[in-house]
């Protein structure tokens, strides 16, 4: 299936974004219009680190991820990814490997697909990101734009269900 | 909707009886008092106890619904040793980030009541990992306020997040409860306004906060969640208000014999006398104001009529009043 933009299928009521500022929130990096609009965006809050846990509605493939952040100094730089792991802090996430890590270019963080090893993104119920750190080593992380890029879970259409005695009778 | 544990001060200082009868009771009591309010104002809150003294801190429970629990583990409380404020805060954000429900906010109060032995910055790095964490944290200072004022100032600039979180210092010879029950700590987001009025002990007050709550706080998260609950909640809770409004009218005119039924249940041991003269009255109005409220007063009035005849009956004879007898007669 081809890869989209996963938008629709994030359940919003449990996102979470650690060490965010509470004017600049995870909303204006993922939603839909708010993260088009370069003025709004996510900015970290004690220090440059982040934690975002984005959980899905249905189990996903992931492809595909987009970080985006025109502030150069302040983008991301070394990237986390941790699956199905809604309940991990900074300082697990610090310590673990994680299922993939990026670490991002100048180039990157313009708003190019990264891409991510299928693999291991085949059942995924939360995706997590830890920014670890940032370009310019700055005391906050920005971020404008995030997109997940994949395919939505086996989804059972409901209307497809043929009433065989029907058809038969 | 909030999980909170909350870190008492079970240290030896708390026997000092700065605070009536000492600090560790006024403590318990507005401890108890927290947990009730909290638990009240939104059925999914939990609340969660931690003693910060003694060989290691301790958690006695862990955040739950069930009041109960709260109540009976502060009755097994000891006091010991020191406070370990550092040790104990980590607890209680694992405690809290374990939490069953993640939709809950997370956060911690802390009451100290002792001087604290870490320095300015180590708190202050407390304080941003909470923040990290998102965590909200409200402190309470009694008995070393002085010695820790400024420690405890830059923890709570520190954690502090848009005002979710507060200090508060309780100056001694003063009711610790009592100090708290107009403070943010007791009341949560959207209900700060209705703090003032209707505080008739304590179950009454955190319901006619709430009533101020539900309008900003649950109505507009209960629609998308559970709208007919959130419908059903309002209803009752204006209900509940229209009856309590036409409790004190009357009670105005019955002379306050009967303002509320928990004030009726206590006229029976106090005021038997102005009770019957109530019932009297109550009989007489009623044709008047007949209505689901004015019946269950009603109804009430004369069950203790019917109590009162019976004492009577047994011999207690301490009220002559002569205007019994006909006054029973004609309630029957």
């Amino acid at each position: 299936m081809a890869a989209a933009d996963l938008n629709e299928l994030i359940e919003w009521p449990a996102l979470e974004c650690l060490n965010q500022q509470p004017g600049h929130t995870v909303q204006n990096a993922l939603k839909q219009g708010y993260r088009e609009d370069d003025g709004l965006f996510l900015e970290s809050d004690t220090d440059e680190q982040l934690l975002i846990h984005i959980p899905f509605n249905t189990a996903c493939k992931l492809s595909g991820l987009v970080i985006k952040s025109t502030k150069t100094d302040q983008a991301p730089k070394k990237v986390k990814l941790f699956v199905n792991r809604p309940t991990i802090g900074f300082s697990e996430a610090a310590d673990s490997a994680g299922v993939q890590e990026l670490e991002l270019s100048e180039e990157d963080v313009e708003g190019k697909q990264l891409q991510l090893k299928l693999v291991k993104f085949s059942k995924v119920n939360v995706l997590t990101l830890f920014v670890e750190s940032n370009q310019g080593d700055e005391d906050t992380t920005v971020i404008q734009k995030l997109a997940v890029f994949g395919s939505g879970g086996d989804t059972f259409n409901v209307a497809q269900i043929k009433d065989v005695s029907k058809e038969e009778g | 909707m909030e999980a909170t544990v909350v870190l008492v001060d079970n240290s030896e200082m708390t026997r000092n009886g700065d605070y009536a009868p000492t600090r560790f009771q006024a403590q318990a009591d507005a401890v108890n008092l927290l947990a009730g309010a909290k638990t009240q104002h939104h059925p999914e809150n939990t609340v969660g106890v931690l003693t910060m003294a003694g060989k290691t801190p301790q958690v006695l429970v862990t955040p739950t619904p069930d009041l109960g629990k709260v109540l009976n583990a502060m009755q097994d409380m000891k006091i010991e040793g020191d406070v370990n404020l550092a040790t104990s805060v980590q607890i209680a954000q694992l405690a809290l980030k374990h939490r069953q429900n993640k939709n809950q906010r997370q956060r911690i109060v802390i009451f100290v009541g002792s001087p604290i032995a870490e320095d300015k910055d180590a708190l202050v790095k407390i304080a941003k990992k909470l923040k990290k964490n998102n965590v909200a944290v409200d402190v309470v200072s009694f008995g070393s306020e002085e010695a820790n004022s400024d420690r405890l100032e830059a923890f709570h600039a520190a954690v502090n997040s848009n005002d979710n979180s507060h200090l508060v210092t309780v100056p001694p010879g003063t009711i610790l409860s009592d100090m708290l029950f107009g403070t943010p700590i007791f009341m949560e987001e959207g209900a700060g306004g209705g703090g003032g009025g209707g505080e008739e002990g304590g179950a009454p007050a955190p319901r006619s906060n709430v009533v101020d709550g539900f309008d900003y706080g649950e109505l507009g998260v209960d629609p998308t969640l559970d709208p007919e609950l959130a419908l059903a909640l309002r209803v009752s809770m204006e209900e509940e208000r229209a009856r309590q409004a036409a409790a004190t009218a009357a009670a105005d005119q019955q002379g306050g014999g009967e303002a509320t039924p928990a004030a009726g249940a206590a006229a029976v041991e106090a005021a038997t006398p102005v009770a019957a003269a109530g019932g009297g009255e109550a009989e007489g109005m009623a044709i008047d104001a007949m209505d689901d409220d004015m019946l269950l007063q009603q109804a009430l009035a004369l069950s203790m009529q019917v109590e009162q005849e019976e004492m009577q009956e047994g011999g207690a004879a301490e009220t002559p009043e002569p205007q019994q007898p006909p006054k029973d007669e004609e309630a029957k």
